[in-house]
This record gives structure tokens, C-alpha cells and sequence, in this order.
């Protein structure tokens, strides 16, 4: 089975600090990746440069087996590949169906003239448009829904927000979803919701999922497989079992053990 | 001190001392303000109601009634018993308005002794008599301190009486401006009427209202308002009650109103007015154009008047018989596909380079754009094709020979170009119908096409079409551009269209992408909206809308030069863009109205055309304003507002979703 998204050697830098020196990363469909690091591990710039908001400076980025590293944001997101972001990046002032309505923008083509004109093929997309944005909000049960529709996305609740950031990144219609720390700032009740809102992600919606994560059980509960960054370098990959009892990732987690030195 | 806690302020004691002359000095400083710039002596000949009160004591008696007004304003606090309208209000008014006049005095006194007329030019001679009121300088000052503070008092005293009062007295002073505004503009529309005797009756002979009109117009006003109190907003809430098809049918008949309108009453209007109307209507035309680069998409295009100029040049070259390089010599609208055509190869070309700016350095790129063009225009170098600083003349000219600039409308091609769209689109309808009807696609949310409708659409479109290419001429109307009224009516006809463009395009999918990118590029970006392209469409939207208003500008003046493009009428749109509302296209409309009908624009005369020379400084003093007390805009889209006020916003979703789930735990 050839992976869904692949990067073989990515590898950034900003002036003299390696912020990913040589990452190889695969996710095959249909499977959830946790990408899991201290802080500064080069985890966000990973996903940076995977959806184009940076160019690698080395390294493949391969969807499909296509290399699609150097591409802008806009071209990825129409390949496939969709993001949240770790603070949260709403279009504030808009409201809820509408940030979800203009993330299906690539999706869609109608242009300025049958805009004018509203010829029936425009109002039909306009119409798929909202119905699928309303669809993807009820994904949510109630938290999205109803009156929440014209509500502008400033006066949501922080849970709302990251909530809604997941639908807009869903309307683009990507078959891998990038999420960045989507439980930061939750609640314990709200983290459960959540954990179990990436499973269905992938069961109900078929999307291929990395998530990067700070809360170990979240991690646990979703992650068919995790990987771990440090220092902008791979550390270790394997089932989240293996991984919590990796002696490595303690150590970057924690530092060394002051025993380790005696026991030796 | 505090004059709120206090039950019964009886006294100077409770008066905030400080605020007072804090107040006081602003007043001044205010009064100074308007002496010195030379607005009391030279609107001073301008009488308001004659021959009892002139522009120029108007331009100052306002300053110690509204400052004595303002001082004792206290906020409504919930819970704290307000203090109740007293004495007290009268002193503090009185007490700022001696303050203002006593700066006045002095800098009287101060003039009379030492001359500062090389450095305050306006402080001149004249206006210290004017000041002394035939007496000394000391008795002026006198005159001027008890004069001032009396009017600081009466301004105090409006705290005491009823909300009626107050509102027939705005009433009564509004009314005195107003007709004072109008003057011209009702002298023009009676005369046309052979009314001339109502004229004279209305306005002296010397300018301003007489005194009997004033007070007869001034009741019928205060009388009808009181009628109607309240009315409007009864109005409005039972159209708003209406259901969706209901409010659309009234708003097809407002708008059928409208073109009737439209038509008929540049008729009567007259050629003030209607000049006037032509100048707004032409900034509305820009207004909406720069509305979309810079209200929909967020880009701060400083440059816009090179997409003017383009328009304006274009048509000059295509039209005119002078042109010096090319003169193909084309009539008006064989000239506008091009003038569209170099408008969009113009906002390619400056917008490509610009579009990967952001903010503040876009806005000095499209300045220099801006520069660039005009000063092209003016070179020498290609004085060989645009004339250079001698311009282009005779645009347009009509087949009549004359040396006249103007447009012919054949009605036969606007019905074959209506009836081509309206054919298209029934076309498209009955296409879609029929895949509906093969159970291809669903049917529309708003239920099927009426089938006898699309036919009909077909139908009428084709014989549009046809007839429209047999008879072209069968109808032609002739506008003169030195015509103000038909002027008006056609500019009118491509306001109509701009905002209509605007309307449509606002609230769909490249509008919503236009919103996104100005609310947050990088995130657009990564949402899927190719940001380059989605920028440079509204360039090209602004800059094609902009070349039609300045094909109309050339056609109007029958000649063009390159002084008329400077970078005031860049800012001079943007400010009517800001203070009617950014984003919003009765904003715009009613920008425009303020500012270039009321006030006038850069060369163009308002209403007020005494304010010539001082029009910069109100404009100054309206931005201050409009930014410190109502930064969204005279009249704003709603979304506009809610940006420059979260907090209240939040506080409403927060009562709304407690409201909401103390509804649900009942229900449960």
C-alpha cells in the first residue's frame, strides 16, 4: 500500500535554526497520524510546509505520489490537503456559514458574468454551496447550527471557534485533514467531544488525518500511529504503546532521568 | 465637585470647575479657529435671513450655544439618580461662553495693539471694526464677552425645556439652513416654473431668506413634523414585518418609482441642481468603483484616479477629432468596449506588480501608479498622442457639426443589447428546466422555472434582438454634454448599473472571496482562494467602473487635461468612500451627496458655494470627526458596524445564547 501523503528529507531552516532538518513522514489513507514533540519541535512549521505556507528548502513532499512541494497554499488545498491552525485564524467578521461557504471556493467556479446575471446554473451553485455548508455544520450536532448560522464567527465560544475552523478546513473537501492542536485551550468535557469527533472524522467522513497534539490521551484514543519530532528531526515512530515507553522520547519530554547516570 | 451625586446643585460649588474651562478653552479655541480663517468676515456679507442674521454671525453664534449645551451634559448612569435640569446648567453655560468670548476679546485687544497680520493674514483691519461693532476695541471685547456668555447661557437653558420644545426648535434652525442651502437650487426650479413672484418672496434681493418667509416655512416645517412623529418608524417596521416576496414586490415598485423619477425631474430641477446632481452622480460612479477594491477586497488603492484618467483619455482618442496621434473619431458608446478594454489592460498592469503588497505599501505603490499616469499624460514626450498639458479638446463632438460634446443613444441597440441578455438567460432557464425534467439535476431551492416565463423570456428577447437590429434608430435621444439635466439622466443610468454590478457581486462566491481576503489573506490563501487572481478582479472591477465614469467626465466637459486627474480627486473619493461607509453602496450615495453635492468637490462647485476656499478644512474636520465619533461610515452596511464595535456585539450574542438556553431548560 503506497502512502497517501509522503515527504522524504523535508527540511527547513530560518537563518541559522534547523526547524525541520530532514523529515521523512508518510500517512496512508484512511489512517490517523499524531504528530507529537515538545515545544519548538518543529511540529507546526512541519505542517506549514507541508500545506505551502513555507517552501522546503530540501526535500519532497509527495500526494499520491506526486510531488507538490513548492506549490502555493491556495493549489495544495485544491489537490487535497487541508489545514486548522494551532491560534485559531477564523475570518472573524464573517459569518459561521459564510467561513465555511468560502472555503468551498476552490471547489467551485462560477465567476463574475453568470454572477450578474444569476443564471440558473449560479444559483444552483450557490445553493449547493450553502446546503453542503449546512450539512458540514450539523456534523457538530447543535453547537453550529440554527441560529448560530449568521452569528459572525468573532462572538463564538473558544470551543466554537476551534469547532468551526475543523468545518471550514472540511468544506475544501480534502482527503487529508492537517489539524493543529485542535483541543488547545479545552476543556476536559470538550477534549472527550473532540476525541471522539476524529474518529468519526475518519469513519463517517473518510478523511486521512495528522493531527499534532499536546494531550497525551487524546493521542492515545485516536492515533493509529505516532510520530515524534524533535529538534526538527524525527525521533521516533510507532504505535502510541511503543512510543510512551520509548526511552527517547521520554528524555526529550523530560530530560534525562538523574538516576540513569547512577544506574549505569 | 462631583455634580452628579449631588441632589440639588443650587451653586457654583457643584460645578466640575475644571471641566468648565476645559470646555470653555475648546470653545475658544474653536471661535479663534473661525475668525482667524477668515469665515466670519467673508461669509459675513452672506445674509441667512435678511437682513437680520448673516452666514457669518451664524458661523459663530453656534459655538457658545452648543458648547454651553454640551458642557453640562452628564451621562445617563443606571441607578444614580441623574441630577435634574436647573440653574446650574444655566451658569455653566454661561460661564463657557464668557470663556470663549474672552478669548476672542482679547486676541481683539491683542490685534489692535500689535500687528500679527503678517503672519494671520485674515486678522485684518476690516475685521477688528467688524469686531468693535463702531465703538473702541474695549467696548467690542465688552460686547463680545457679554454677548458670547449670554448665548453660552441660552445654549444651557435648552437643558430645561421638553423634548418637543427642542425638537421644533432643530427643527426651526435646520429649516434656516436648509433654505439657505437651497437657494440657488429653489430660485432656479420656481423661475423655471414662472413663479418668479414666489422667488422674490422667498429670497431677498441681496441673498437670504426674508424674514416672513422664514417664519412661514419655518411653522409649516415644525407643523408637519409634528404630524408625522413617529410615523416613519412605524413605517419601517411593517415593511420589515413583510415576508420575503412581499418586500421585493414593494422594492420592484420603488425601483419602477425611481426610473420615473429619474426621468421626469431633471426636467424641473434646473441647471444648478441638476450640474450638482451630475458631479455626485459621477462621484458615486468612482465611489462604487473604489468601494470594491477597497470596501469589498480591503485594498488601499491611493491611485485610483489613473483608472479615471484612462477613461477619460480613452475616450478623448477615440472621439475626438483633435486628437493628435490617432483620431478614429467614434461615436460615445462605439468608444466605451474600448475604453473597458484599456481600463482592464490598465488594472493589469498596475495591478500585477502591486497585488503581492499588503496594507500600507500597496497604498504607496497605487500612489505612485497614480502620479505616474497623470504625470504620463502631461509629458511633453507623449505630448504627440495626449496632447500634454494642452489636453485634448472637442471630445465627442454630435454629427450636427456643432462644436458640442455629447452622446447619442440609438434605443434600437440598447433593446437589441437588453433583449440578447434576456434571451440568453431564458435560453439558459429552459435548458435547466429540461434537466430537471430528465431527473438529471434537483430542482432549484426556490422551486422550478415557470416554464410560460422562460418562453416568454425567449420570446420577447429574440424580437428584442431583431426588431432592435432593423430599426436602430427608431428612437434616438441626444445628450448634450454641456446639458446639465440630460447629463444627470445618463450618468444616472451608469450609477444605476454600478450598483447594481456591485450588489450582485457582493453576495456571492466572489464576494464572499473578496471579504475573506481582506479579513485575512495568508488564511484566504490557505483556504483554497487563489489570492492573485481574486485581488486583481477587483482591481479590474474598480478600475473598469472608474474609466466609465471617466469616459462621462470627458464626454460632460467636452475636453480634457491633465490637471483634472491631480491625486486630490484620489483622496477626495476615498473620503466619500469613509464617511458614507466602506463596503456599503448606499454609503457611497450618501457620501457623495454630503460631500460633493453639499460641500462641492475638488473643482466642483456644492450647494454651498460660499464655502469655496474652506471646503478642504471641512472636509479635515468631518474626517476628524467621522473617525472619532462614527468610524463605520454615515450610514453603513450592518457587518461594517459590528467590526468597530465587538464589545457591544459580544455582549448581545452572550444575552441572546443565556436567553436561548434559559428557553431550553424550561422547555426540558
Amino acid at each position: 500500500m503506497t502512502a497517501l501523503l509522503e515527504t522524504i528529507g523535508l527540511a527547513k531552516r530560518f537563518g541559522g535554526l534547523n526547524a525541520l532538518s530532514g523529515v521523512d513522514f508518510h500517512v496512508n489513507e484512511g489512517e490517523i497520524v499524531s504528530v507529537i514533540g515538545p515545544n519548538g519541535a518543529g511540529k507546526t512549521t512541519f505542517f506549514n510546509v507541508i500545506s505551502g505556507m513555507f517552501a522546503p528548502d530540501k526535500g519532497e513532499t509527495l500526494f499520491k505520489g506526486q510531488n507538490i512541494a513548492g506549490l502555493s497554499p491556495d493549489q495544495i488545498t485544491k489537490i487535497g490537503v487541508s489545514r486548522t491552525f494551532q491560534n485559531v485564524r477564523l475570518f472573524p467578521n464573517m459569518t459561521v456559514l459564510e467561513n465555511v461557504m468560502v472555503a468551498q471556493h476552490c471547489r467551485t467556479k462560477k465567476s463574475v458574468i453568470s454572477t450578474l446575471f444569476r443564471t440558473p446554473g449560479y444559483l444552483r451553485e450557490e445553493a449547493e454551496i450553502e446546503e453542503r455548508a449546512k450539512e458540514i455544520l450539523s456534523f457538530f450536532g447543535t453547537r453550529l447550527h440554527g441560529y448560530r448560522w449568521d452569528q459572525p464567527a468573532m462572538v463564538l465560544s473558544y470551543a466554537n471557534r476551534r469547532r468551526l475552523e475543523i468545518a471550514r478546513a472540511m468544506a475544501t473537501q480534502p482527503e487529508v485533514l492537517l489539524l493543529d492542536e485542535p483541543t488547545a485551550g479545552m476543556n476536559p468535557r470538550e477534549t472527550l467531544e473532540l476525541t471522539e469527533l476524529i474518529g468519526k472524522l475518519r469513519d463517517e467522513k473518510g478523511f486521512t488525518i495528522v493531527v499534532i497534539e499536546h494531550d497525551m490521551r487524546v493521542v492515545r484514543d485516536v492515533s493509529d500511529r505516532v510520530v515524534v519530532l524533535d529538534h526538527g528531526v524525527k525521533l521516533a515512530e510507532g504505535s502510541y504503546d511503543e512510543i510512551s515507553t520509548n526511552d527517547m522520547v521520554i528524555e526529550a519530554y523530560l530530560g534525562r532521568p538523574a538516576t540513569e547516570g547512577d544506574a549505569s | 465637585m462631583t455634580a452628579v451625586a449631588a441632589p440639588a446643585p443650587t451653586g457654583m460649588a457643584d460645578l466640575e470647575v475644571r471641566g468648565l474651562v476645559r470646555v470653555g478653552l475648546i470653545a475658544g479655541a474653536v471661535l479663534l479657529l473661525i475668525v482667524g480663517v477668515g469665515m466670519f468676515e467673508i461669509f459675513n456679507g452672506r445674509k441667512m435671513i435678511d437682513p437680520y442674521l448673516s452666514a457669518g454671525y451664524a458661523a459663530v453664534i453656534w459655538i457658545p450655544l452648543v458648547f454651553g449645551y454640551r458642557v453640562s451634559v452628564r451621562p445617563v448612569l443606571e441607578g444614580v439618580e441623574s441630577t435634574p435640569p436647573g440653574i446650574h446648567n444655566i451658569i455653566a453655560g454661561m460661564i463657557t461662553g464668557a470663556i470663549a468670548g474672552a478669548m476672542l476679546g482679547l486676541l481683539l485687544l491683542f490685534a489692535s495693539v500689535v500687528d500679527i497680520r503678517s503672519i494671520f493674514i485674515n486678522i485684518s483691519p476690516s475685521l477688528i471694526d467688524l469686531l468693535s461693532y463702531g465703538g473702541s476695541v474695549v467696548s467690542g471685547a465688552a460686547i463680545i464677552i457679554v454677548g458670547s456668555a449670554a448665548l453660552g447661557a441660552v445654549g444651557g437653558a435648552f437643558h430645561l425645556i421638553s423634548e418637543r420644545a427642542k425638537m421644533v426648535l432643530l427643527t426651526v434652525v435646520a429649516t434656516v439652513i436648509g433654505l439657505n442651502f437651497l437657494e440657488l437650487v429653489i430660485g432656479d426650479i420656481l423661475r423655471a416654473a414662472g413663479l418668479r413672484a414666489v422667488d422674490r418672496m422667498i429670497y431677498a434681493p441681496s441673498r437670504g431668506v426674508t424674514l416672513l418667509a422664514a417664519v412661514l416655512i419655518c411653522a409649516a416645517v415644525v407643523a408637519l413634523r409634528l404630524a408625522l412623529k413617529g410615523r416613519s418608524n412605524v413605517m419601517g417596521a411593517r415593511y420589515e414585518a413583510l415576508p420575503e416576496d412581499r418586500r421585493r414586490r414593494w422594492m420592484l415598485i420603488a425601483g419602477v418609482v425611481a426610473i420615473g423619477l429619474g426621468t421626469f425631474l431633471p426636467t424641473v430641477f434646473g441647471l444648478f441642481l441638476n450640474e450638482i446632481l451630475s458631479n455626485v452622480g459621477l462621484f458615486i460612479l468612482l465611489g462604487l468603483g473604489l468601494n470594491i477594491v477597497i470596501g469589498y477586497a480591503g485594498l488601499l488603492d491611493l491611485g485610483y484616479v489613473a483608472f479615471f484618467a484612462v477613461g477619460a483619455y480613452t475616450t478623448a482618442l477615440a472621439t475626438s477629432s483633435r486628437s493628435p496621434a490617432i483620431a478614429p473619431e467614434l461615436a460615445f458608446f462605439e468608444a466605451l468596449p474600448w475604453v473597458l478594454l484599456m481600463a482592464l489592460i490598465a488594472g493589469l498592469v498596475i495591478g500585477t506588480p502591486v497585488i503581492r503588497m499588503r496594507g500600507d505599501y500597496l497604498a504607496i505603490v497605487t500612489l505612485g501608479f497614480g502620479e505616474i499616469i497623470r504625470i504620463a499624460f502631461n509629458s511633453d514626450w507623449l505630448a504627440g498622442v495626449f496632447g500634454g498639458a494642452q489636453g485634448i479638446l472637442r471630445i465627442a463632438p454630435l454629427e450636427d457639426g456643432v462644436a458640442t460634446s455629447g452622446i447619442r443613444v440609438d434605443f434600437g441597440y440598447v433593446a437589441a443589447a437588453i433583449g440578447l441578455v434576456v434571451l440568453i438567460v431564458g435560453t439558459l432557464r429552459m435548458r435547466d428546466q429540461q434537466r430537471i425534467d430528465r431527473g438529471e439535476v434537483g430542482p432549484l431551492p426556490n422551486g422550478n422555472h415557470n416554464t410560460r416565463t422562460n418562453s416568454l423570456m425567449i420570446g420577447i428577447g429574440a424580437l428584442a434582438v431583431v426588431l432592435g437590429v432593423i430599426f436602430p434608430t427608431f428612437s434616438t435621444w441626444t445628450v448634450v454634454g454641456i446639458d446639465p439635466p440630460d447629463m444627470f439622466r445618463i450618468i444616472l443610468v451608469f450609477v444605476a448599473i454600478a450598483a447594481f454590478v456591485s450588489w450582485r457581486l457582493r453576495d456571492s462566491r466572489v464576494g464572499r472571496a473578496w471579504m475573506a481576503v481582506r479579513e485575512d489573506e495568508q488564511i484566504a490563501q490557505s483556504m483554497g482562494i487563489n489570492i492573485v487572481t481574486t485581488k486583481l478582479l477587483a482591481f479590474v472591477m474598480g478600475a473598469m467602473l472608474a474609466s466609465v465614469g471617466g469616459a462621462l467626465f470627458a464626454v460632460k466637459l467636452g475636453s480634457i487635461f491633465p490637471h483634472s486627474f491631480e491625486i486630490i480627486q484620489s483622496i477626495i473619493i476615498l473620503v466619500v468612500v469613509i464617511v458614507g461607509g466602506m463596503g456599503s453602496i448606499r454609503g457611497v450615495a450618501i457620501g457623495a451627496v454630503v460631500l460633493i453635492g453639499v460641500l462641492g468637490g475638488p473643482t466642483q462647485p456644492g450647494l454651498l458655494r460660499e464655502f469655496g476656499e474652506f471646503k478642504l478644512l471641512i472636509y479635515g474636520v468631518i474626517l476628524v470627526w467621522m473617525m472619532l465619533k462614527r468610524p463605520e461610515g454615515l450610514w453603513p452596511e450592518a457587518r461594517r458596524a459590528q467590526e468597530l464595535h465587538v464589545d457591544e456585539l459580544a455582549q448581545d450574542a452572550w444575552l441572546r445564547a443565556k436567553a436561548t438556553a434559559e428557553v431550553e431548560e424550561d422547555g426540558s
